[in-house]
């Protein structure tokens, strides 16, 4: 703009032409000129503005279309060769020379003659099905609760002799009992895992609450009389939504690390989720040419959880308003 | 300070006890108490009544009901001087079916279900089984009565019977004269080399005080801890031993037994404990002491399942914070720099792979390298504890470098570190004496949890090397329907988790002069 001064006698005309009066309003003057800003788009330019971002997502598109729309197109029947003894435990090249070259076998076959690749996306579909939903579960229940607990000391006084108890009884003990009592079913897990979860996360959005609660702003903000409710909803929420991105980015992996470990323990649920095939095919890991069965739903369930972990990490960062500069 | 530790410790024996109390709730209100035989070798072999009445017995000893026969109250009644042998003789005979009752069986019966009824127990009769006019194998009749044991019963039973301090009453039957002796000169070294030790007759030990060469040199039998008896997994053996009994193949040695015969043995006689009429049923007993103090445990090479587990956890621990700590102030100094993104590339990696699968991915690895993947008790070597050590530190190291560098990182945007900048202090300074000690003190917290953390072992990485350690034993007591076990093992989970809450806070106090418990919250 420097050097773009004009004189505005080159013009020739009076002041008047030049300049008209503009009224001044009220209304007007209370607008602020300041660039339009929308949180949730500025998330999201944030977000996109990293590239990894948009690798991750792609994977992402690509192991739920895997995971959700290829089993359902697919039909698939894991004991379809349970009585052909040369068709397990096949390598790729074997079951391509057995059955054929074709998507479903170019990672071999299982211990039952099924097709691994098929096996691995219909156990995702269930392994992921229930992270999501204990996820939502648990999270919904564990923001709320933990929100009004951040605020009540009375609650507070009672929730910590609860969190003390309920945090020492054997977590393994708890599911084994519910799995035994009621029935090793996919409902019965997810009860089993929220049933006490939602718990923790109270417990952890407890304590981000009372660290924001007491500052400066929503102490003037009280004094000026705004409501509790509102104070929670407008000033702590907006706060919180960068942690709870990135606690659902914990809390959805680790559903899936535990529904492993419990089905290596043998507790896991009846149908074939990635933990029953990971549990079923440990013994094939060592044994030469049976790999594939083990490492790919390990494979397939470490890529679920990295991709989860990243997308929800950096979603979790570019929630936080101060990288929105 | 102290006050308030004690106070905290006892809002936590609380919450333990609470914990056991739910614990119990569950295994066995909820669970169907047919499953503690689903492994009992010895439930199959009986059957008929007798397995009725097995079962029954069975489940008293576990605490699930509270089981009392026809003739126990008969026994009892003869006890307290109300009938005489004659009557308790002509009484006790069950008849094979009511029809066939005596007229004193009668009057007797009465009387018992009238007591029954009084103190809540259900009475049953079992007639008798018959084949072919003779009776079936286990067909006697029975005449008992139980009643369920409720919940606070059992749980002031079983913490009232967690301490056991040995007495000279302990043994019942008649041993002669009971006391305790001090000597100078402990008889199992054969008298005459210096050893102190007092040794109890009428005790349920022998000694009750010992030394010997074995850390920590000085050992007693007087106090001990029962944390319950196991059913199914270790058959009848308390939990604490299960826990310390050492593992592997016996050591002999030159052993002098009481009764001066010298042979080359395993036994370890300073665990002498009573076995009531041994030395009449059993020849080597008889040949080997001079008392009933005849049942004694052996020495053997390997440690216990708990040495291994804490050895392997303690190290791994050490390793953990050695390698965590100056790895994660790295990350946090080249912050966004590549030493950074590799460190949080393997972060995401250890939070993000299942941990069967990296432990599994871990000993792939170990394996290519030559280290033995599968561990042995009867091996010598040390290289067998290295792979399990590595898996175990690995992932700690990931979280523990996480949280350093999330502190460090939060605490070099804070204002008195731009103030000590700005004041001119080299950044070594402000790193080392500003930003770590700040930063390190959640990470001091956490210590006295993950050395006592040690103690209970790990399942994984455990089960995977075949250690026999202790990280197992919840997980299998489960699986095998172990109540005693579970309940045990639960306690003393609780106990540890809550003592390591209480340590960090303490120890967190004396790192940091600011953090005070005592003073009533702002």
């Amino acid at each position: 703009m420097e050097n773009e001064l004009f004189d505005l006698e080159q013009f020739g005309l009076s002041n008047e032409e030049l300049f008209s009066r503009v009224d001044h309003s009220e209304t007007e003057s209370e607008k602020i000129t300041a660039p339009r800003y929308s949180y949730w788009k500025s998330v999201f330019r944030v977000f996109f503005r990293n590239k990894v971002n948009i690798i991750m997502l792609g994977v992402l598109l690509i192991v739920l279309l895997l995971t959700y729309v290829y089993p359902a197109i697919v039909e698939y029947d894991p004991y379809a060769n349970l009585m052909d003894g040369s068709a397990k435990h096949l390598t790729p090249s074997a079951a391509f020379a057995r059955f054929g070259k074709s998507i479903h076998w170019i990672l071999g076959s299982g211990g039952s003659g099924e097709p691994t690749f098929d096996a691995v996306w219909y156990g995702a579909r269930i392994s992921l099905t229930l992270a999501l939903i204990c996820a939502a579960i648990n999270m919904t229940i564990g923001v709320l609760l933990g929100a009004v607990w951040g605020f009540s000391k009375k609650l507070d006084m009672i929730m910590n002799e609860v969190v003390n108890i309920v945090g020492n009884v054997p977590y393994t003990l708890l599911i084994s009992v519910l799995v035994l009592v009621l029935s090793p079913s996919f409902w019965t897990m997810v009860f089993a895992l929220t049933v006490t979860g939602w718990l923790f996360i109270a417990y952890f959005i407890r304590t981000q609450v009372i660290i924001i609660r007491d500052r400066d702003y929503n102490l003037a903000s009280r004094c000026l009389g705004t409501p509790i409710t509102r104070i929670a909803t407008k000033n702590i929420l907006p706060f919180m939504t960068s942690v709870i991105v990135t606690q659902i980015a914990i809390e959805i992996p680790s559903y899936i690390s535990y529904e492993v470990f419990l089905a290596y323990i043998g507790m896991g649920i009846r149908d074939m989720s990635l933990g029953r095939i990971i549990g079923a095919a440990q013994s094939a890991m060592l044994t030469p040419g049976w790999g594939y069965e083990f490492w790919s739903p390990v494979l397939v369930s470490a890529i679920i959880t990295i991709v989860l972990y990243v997308v929800g990490q950096n979603l979790g960062d570019a929630s936080d308003p101060r990288t929105h500069m | 300070m102290t006050k308030y530790v004690l106070r905290r410790f006892l809002h936590a024996m609380i919450s333990v006890i609470i914990v056991v109390a739910i614990v119990m709730l569950m295994i066995y209100s909820m669970l169907d108490r047919q499953n503690i035989f689903a492994s009992d070798p010895q439930y199959s072999k009986v059957s008929n009544n007798q397995q009725v009445v097995y079962k029954y017995r069975k489940w008293q000893d576990f605490g699930y009901v509270d089981y009392i026969t026809y003739a126990d109250y008969l026994s009892q009644l003869q006890k307290s001087g109300e009938i005489d042998q004659e009557t308790y003789d002509k009484a006790v005979s069950i008849a094979r079916t009511p029809d066939k009752d005596t007229d004193i069986f009668k009057d007797y019966s009465a009387k018992f279900e009238a007591y029954c009824k009084e103190n809540g127990y259900t009475v049953q009769r079992l007639n008798a089984i018959m084949n072919r006019k003779k009776l079936a194998s286990g067909g006697a009749p029975q005449y008992f009565a139980y009643r369920d044991r409720p919940l606070w019963k059992r749980l002031v039973s079983y913490f009232t019977s967690i301490i056991k301090v040995d007495n000279i009453h302990a043994v019942k039957e008649d041993v002669g004269e009971r006391g305790l002796t001090f000597t100078l000169y402990d008889p199992v070294y054969g008298g005459e080399k210096f050893s102190p030790a007092i040794i109890g007759n009428g005790t349920r030990n022998k000694y009750l005080l010992y030394f010997d060469n074995q850390f920590p040199y000085i050992h007693q039998n007087l106090v001990s801890i029962n944390l319950g008896v196991s059913y199914s997994i270790n058959q009848g053996v308390e939990i604490t031993t299960t826990m310390t009994r050492s593992q592997g193949s016996y050591v002999l040695s030159e052993l002098t037994y009481p009764s001066g015969l010298t042979e080359q043995s395993a036994d370890d006689l300073h665990s002498a404990v009573y076995q009531a009429g041994s030395r009449e049923v059993n020849m080597v007993a008889a040949e080997r002491f001079t008392d009933d103090y005849t049942s004694v445990q052996t020495v053997k090479s390997g440690l216990s399942r708990m040495g291994y587990s804490f050895t392997i956890g303690i190290i791994a621990t050490m390793l953990a914070y050695l390698l965590a700590i100056p790895l994660g102030i790295w990350m946090a100094l080249k912050k966004e720099k590549l030493v950074d993104r590799i460190g949080t590339a393997y972060i995401v990696f250890i939070m993000a792979v299942p941990s069967v699968a990296y432990i599994l991915i871990f000993k792939a690895i170990g394996a290519m390298t030559g280290l033995p993947t599968t561990f042995d008790v009867e091996s010598k070597s040390k290289l067998m504890f290295v792979l399990p050590i590595v898996s175990l530190a690995l992932p700690s190291i990931a979280g523990l470098m996480r949280w350093l560098r999330r502190f460090m990182i939060d605490q070099m945007n804070s204002d008195y570190v731009k103030f000590a900048r700005s004041g001119g202090l080299s950044e070594g300074e402000i790193f080392t004496k500003h930003i770590f000690k700040n930063a390190a003190i959640p990470i001091i917290h956490g210590i006295p949890g993950s050395l006592l953390g040690a103690l209970t072992g790990a399942f994984i990485t455990e089960r995977v090397y075949v250690v026999p350690g202790i990280g197992g034993l919840l997980i299998n007591a489960i699986g095998a329907y172990d109540n005693g076990v579970i309940v045990g093992v639960t306690l003393f989970y609780a106990v540890l988790s809550v003592v390591s809450m209480i340590l960090g806070d303490v120890l967190m106090a004396m790192v940091d002069p600011r953090i005070n418990f005592t003073s009533k919250a702002r």
